[in-house]
């Protein structure tokens, strides 16, 4: 089952009895799919293959995030990497000068950067659309140059954690433990996304997302729900934020502050299908690989060929399947069941048991 | 439907296995090599894997220059085994340093790594490597706590940062032994890792030895413009501008400098000012810059073997050796050193003989080769030069200068 | 400070208008459109290169070569359109931002694909010279360079208000719907719209290779920068761009001499935020 939550509760008509026997086998893809990201790195036991998985549910965490706010929401926001920056910093400067556990910097970072994120969703609640996106830009922009001569925060030295192992410093040798953190992670943006759409914030935010001025005259506080949504988003970024600094163990604002880095994040979410539950893991699943081995395979001539191969293939995407590959996948799906002009399948239609 | 995902997870499943991963082939020993091919630098990146191309030449055949490793052919001690160097690319940025590492290790198998150019690329490039116990060593970045990490794995073969900004503080005490008045210093750097981390070194030895910084110009690397900073610079009344761009700015400056005829006594500058692309686009204008700097090919004066490189370089490459090819140039034969006295190809056992280095420094004006306690080459070292008539002349320590300094900045376009 | 204070003034005048007219084809595809053109950087670096090369083979200087490069960039704007943009526009926003910065990635590495990713820049053109006044110094080129961006400038805003095309366009910025009740073929009004946007980033990549270095990523800064522009003066006012322009010249400059040249960036940004809190739409937008 294509897990659209748009599409969750709306009314079928004459009370069709639902194809138990396809129902199950529908609902069977989930627990498959996890069972076979579990297993995955232990099947192939390849350094750089874990690492590439790695960097898929990092990546697939983010696009979840963001799509809290940029999908659901209608916030579409460029300066995300900014609550990713504000969680890798929070954490790591919480260790270096206070020895805090990074499992509690983990939290603390997601909170600080949830609290940014609503300090600045109210001002920024009055722009839509277009001129949303801008701010966004001009905010990452900002933080990157502060922090870039912020010597509290190392500056543009950037800041190191030192190399140990232990679940204690939240530090591996090995990938496995950090990819089933990582998959943990995003399960559990995965879980909120999921809990949020189906209650109040949920309809507001689609409200919004679909009609702000309408949502406005009907009650709904645009201020207070645009904060929220960006809050929530910020906090899972910041997630992956911190998981990033105790992977790589060097952060510094020009890797991880950087407008490139804030693109792809849009560019995972919606290749996927910003609306759909699994659409950021689908996006980070199809770009994330695409990019690492097409750079390993052709970068090293040093003539962007693989660069060019995605800008060409966003470009289609965009153009031919804007509702991303989710998008695409239902389409096939509905198409399968041969819906009539409403729609819903023919049997609905026909309110047939 | 979910064949469709599977499907699609089959297809970069056969791509990451077909992938060759072949570890020592026969009397073959892969190098990894990653530079930023890509990116902002691509063009400094691209001199880096030249000079590695060239080492790894000289090792595998037998040429008659007084170098190691160049009158025998491959590794002595491994039968001749040669060297190879798979590159890859870092596109100038740690985070795909790290990918480009993994991938170098785990699917190509490499034994050692050189590289990455970039400071904060080297930073995660030797973490991936620290902690998969291979063998780095690192001849062109020149951040100093890349060696004060306490790493057992990453050497690092050149001078760095803190070494640079002493060399250059000894020069300025050398001129003002000459008896020139020199006391204001401008600090106009790129503010990332590298230029920051240089101008911190040169404000501690500013204030060690008794000099005053009246403009600290920390600029970002993608300006447009330098107007602003160039307006700050001159408005300070400075006796030297001490200058630590990389290509694009260091042109935009010296072109400012120009067109204000801005003529303090000293303009100093490292990196940026012996990049071919900044050379060949300013022209002239490079000149009497007084510039740190590792290589010039005046050297050849007393290091014979500079010519017969340069020449095969030339040869190969269709232009004379760069400071940037000539730094990546030194990690190879130091890795070839270690791989030959640990006669194996282990990791482990090579990194035991790196620490135990002790070699000429081939085309270099060191003393030799050895690794402190930081693993840190300990005769690495600086020189300064000026341009002259398009080539670059050493002016300073005096016992290895090839030429008188001018001292003051004589003027633009004489 | 005070005796560079003129000088800062001057150039932030000057790059202002440079600015300002690399910003006014982007408010001009956003006020027809509503596209935000990512790949404005990419385009205006695509203008440089043509100009480069022309003078680099062919020995064609700058200016000689501007009304070309200025065409060729027209029908690369309209193609783009036709072939790109056109079939977004009736699709989800997410798909119109996301189109032009695939065309963006597109172009900066097909240029780095075909003429490296080194530095160059062109040497000896016409207007090489430098003007020395009693407090500031200025360059040829960039007040050769500014003062074409005003002219330009001022034809293309006559354009919009007195010709039938300017005013076609003008018509469907302000609602296509009405404008195709009148009769206004809208379609070939995008795809004007869209070269003519490209063609002035054609005469500003013109200019600025006179003084300018040339290399695939040298679009980024500009692109960025005429957001800010853009957004500052107001999305689709054609005067609000070239205040936005001449703005964030001043804010740049003055901003790095007082403030320090790392924090110029900042500051325009901070003062866009600043704006746009108070009044969303920008100085003059709608």
């Amino acid at each position: 089952m294509v897990t659209k939550i748009v599409n969750q509760r709306q009314p079928t008509l004459g009370g069709h009895r639902r194809n138990k026997s396809k129902v199950k086998i529908d609902h069977l893809w989930m627990p498959a799919a996890a069972l076979l990201f579990c297993i995955l790195p232990l099947v192939y036991d390849n350094h750089h293959f874990q690492h590439v998985l790695i960097l898929v549910f990092m990546y697939a965490l983010l696009g979840q995030a963001w799509s809290l706010a940029g999908g659901y929401a209608g916030m579409i926001s460029f300066g995300h990497i900014a609550f990713f920056g504000f969680g890798a910093y929070t954490s790591t400067l919480l260790f270096l000068d206070t020895g805090l556990s990074p499992w509690l910097g983990l939290f603390a970072g997601g909170l600080i950067s949830a609290m940014f994120a609503v300090l600045i969703g109210y001002p920024l609640s009055k722009l839509r659309g277009h001129y949303f996106a801008i701010a966004t830009i001009a905010l990452q922009q900002v933080v990157q140059i502060l922090f870039s001569n912020w010597s509290l925060v190392g500056g543009a030295n950037g800041l190191s954690l030192p190399l140990k192992s232990g679940w204690g410093y939240f530090q591996f040798s090995s990938k496995l433990p950090y990819y089933y953190i990582i998959l943990g992670l995003y399960a559990l943006s995965v879980l909120v996304t999921y809990w949020m759409i189906r209650t109040k914030p949920g309809f507001y935010f689609r409200a919004i997302a679909n009609d702000e001025d309408s949502a406005k005259r009907l009650g709904v506080h645009i201020a207070r729900y645009k904060s929220l949504a960006l809050g929530v988003s910020a906090f899972f970024a910041a997630l992956a934020g911190t998981f990033y600094a105790q992977y790589v163990l060097y952060i510094d604002p020009a890797s991880i502050l950087n407008i490139n880095m804030s693109t792809i994040i849009v560019l995972v979410a919606t290749l996927g299908g910003a609306v759909y539950l699994f659409g950021p893991l689908v996006g980070a699943l199809i770009l994330i690989p695409i990019s690492e081995y097409a750079r390993a395979w052709l970068g090293g001539t040093g003539r962007g060929v693989d660069l060019m191969i995605y800008g060409l293939l966003i470009i289609i995407i965009v153009i031919y399947q804007p509702n991303g590959v989710m998008g695409w996948l239902q389409r096939l799906r509905n198409f399968r069941r041969r819906p009539g002009p409403t729609g819903l399948s023919i049997q609905a239609q026909q309110g047939k048991p | 439907m979910v064949r469709k995902y599977v499907g699609l997870w089959i297809l970069v499943l056969a791509m990451a296995v077909i992938l060759p991963g072949t570890s020592l082939a026969a009397g073959v020993i892969k190098i990894g090599a990653v530079y930023p091919l890509t990116g902002d630098v691509a063009s400094t990146g691209q001199e880096c894997k030249s000079g590695v191309e060239l080492a790894l030449d000289i090792i595998n055949n037998s040429y008659d220059i007084d170098i190691p490793f160049a009158k025998t052919a491959g590794i002595p001690s491994l039968g001749g085994a040669k060297l190879e160097a798979v590159f890859s690319d870092s596109q100038g940025s740690p985070q795909t340093g790290i990918s480009a590492a993994e991938y170098l290790i785990s699917n190509n198998g490499v034994v050692a790594m050189v590289g990455a150019y970039q400071s904060s690329v080297t930073k995660t490039v030797s973490q991936v490597t620290e902690r998969m116990h291979i063998p780095m060593v690192c001849s062109d970045s020149t951040s100093t706590a890349l060696t004060e990490r306490g790493f057992h794995y990453f050497f690092r073969a050149n001078p760095n940062v803190t070494i640079g900004a002493q060399d250059q503080f000894e020069f300025l005490e050398g001129m003002r032994k000459q008896g020139h008045s020199i006391n204001r210093i401008a600090l106009v750097y790129e503010n990332s890792e590298w230029g920051s981390s240089v101008a911190e070194q040169e404000k501690i030895c500013a204030k060690k030895y008794g000099y005053e910084i009246v403009a600290d110009v920390p600029y970002s690397h993608s300006t447009t413009d330098v107007s602003s900073e160039v307006a700050r610079i001159m408005d300070a009344h400075p006796d030297v501008v001490m200058e630590n761009s990389y290509v694009s700015d260091e042109i935009l400056y010296t072109e400012a400098f120009k067109l204000h005829n801005f003529t303090p006594p000293a303009l100093m500058s490292w990196t940026g000012h012996t990049d071919r692309s900044y050379l060949k686009t300013v022209g002239p204008d490079a000149d009497y810059f007084v510039v740190l700097s590792e290589f010039n090919l005046a050297m050849a004066k007393t290091i014979p073997a500079i010519k017969q490189v340069n020449d095969l370089y030339r040869k190969k490459f269709g232009h004379d050796l760069t400071e940037n090819a000539v730094r990546s140039f030194n990690a190879p034969f130091v890795l070839a050193d270690a791989i030959n006295r640990a006669g194996s190809t282990n990791p482990d056992a090579i990194q035991k003989a790196l620490t135990e280095t002790n070699m000429s420094a081939g085309i270099m004006p060191w003393k030799g080769i050895q690794f402190d306690q930081n693993h840190q080459n300990q005769y690495a070292s600086l020189v300064l030069q000026q341009m002259v008539k398009g080539e670059f002349q050493t002016v300073w320590p005096p016992n290895v200068a090839t030429m008188k300094i001018v001292w003051p900045f004589p003027g633009w376009g004489k | 400070m005070e005796n560079q204070l003129l000088q800062m003034v001057v150039d932030g005048l000057l790059m202002g208008s440079i600015y300002a007219l690399i910003a006014v084809g982007m408010t001009l595809i956003w006020g027809v459109m509503n596209i935000i053109n990512f790949a404005h950087g990419a385009f205006l670096m695509l203008a440089m290169f043509l100009t480069f090369w022309a003078d680099k083979l062919w020995g064609i200087d700058p200016l000689v070569s501007l009304p070309l490069v200025a065409l060729i960039m027209f029908f690369v704007g309209w193609g783009t359109y036709s072939t790109t943009v056109r079939k977004v526009l009736t699709g989800p926003i997410l798909a119109q931002l996301l189109v032009t910065f695939g065309i963006a990635i597109f172009l900066v590495n097909l240029a780095v694909f075909l003429w490296s990713p080194d530095y160059q820049q062109l040497r000896g053109t016409l207007i090489s010279g430098t003007w020395r006044f009693p407090l500031f110094v200025v360059s040829e080129a960039k007040v050769v360079a500014a003062l074409a961006s005003v002219v330009v400038f001022a034809g293309t805003y006559w354009w919009l208000k007195k010709t039938r095309l300017g005013r076609a366009v003008q018509a469907t910025s302000i609602s296509k719907e009405a404008a195709a009740l009148m009769g206004i073929n809208t379609e070939r009004v995008f795809g004007i719209t869209f070269g003519v946007a490209l063609a002035l980033l054609g005469v500003a990549g013109s200019l600025l290779c006179n003084f300018y270095y040339v290399f695939p990523s040298v679009g980024d800064m500009f692109g960025l920068l005429a957001f800010a522009i853009v957004a500052l003066g107001g999305f689709g006012s054609v005067p609000g761009s070239f205040l936005g322009g001449l703005m964030i010249g001043l804010a740049e400059h003055l901003g790095g001499l007082y403030l320090g040249p790392q924090y110029k960036y900042a500051v325009i940004f901070i003062i866009y935020l600043g704006v746009v809190s108070i009044r969303p739409k920008g100085l003059f937008g709608w």
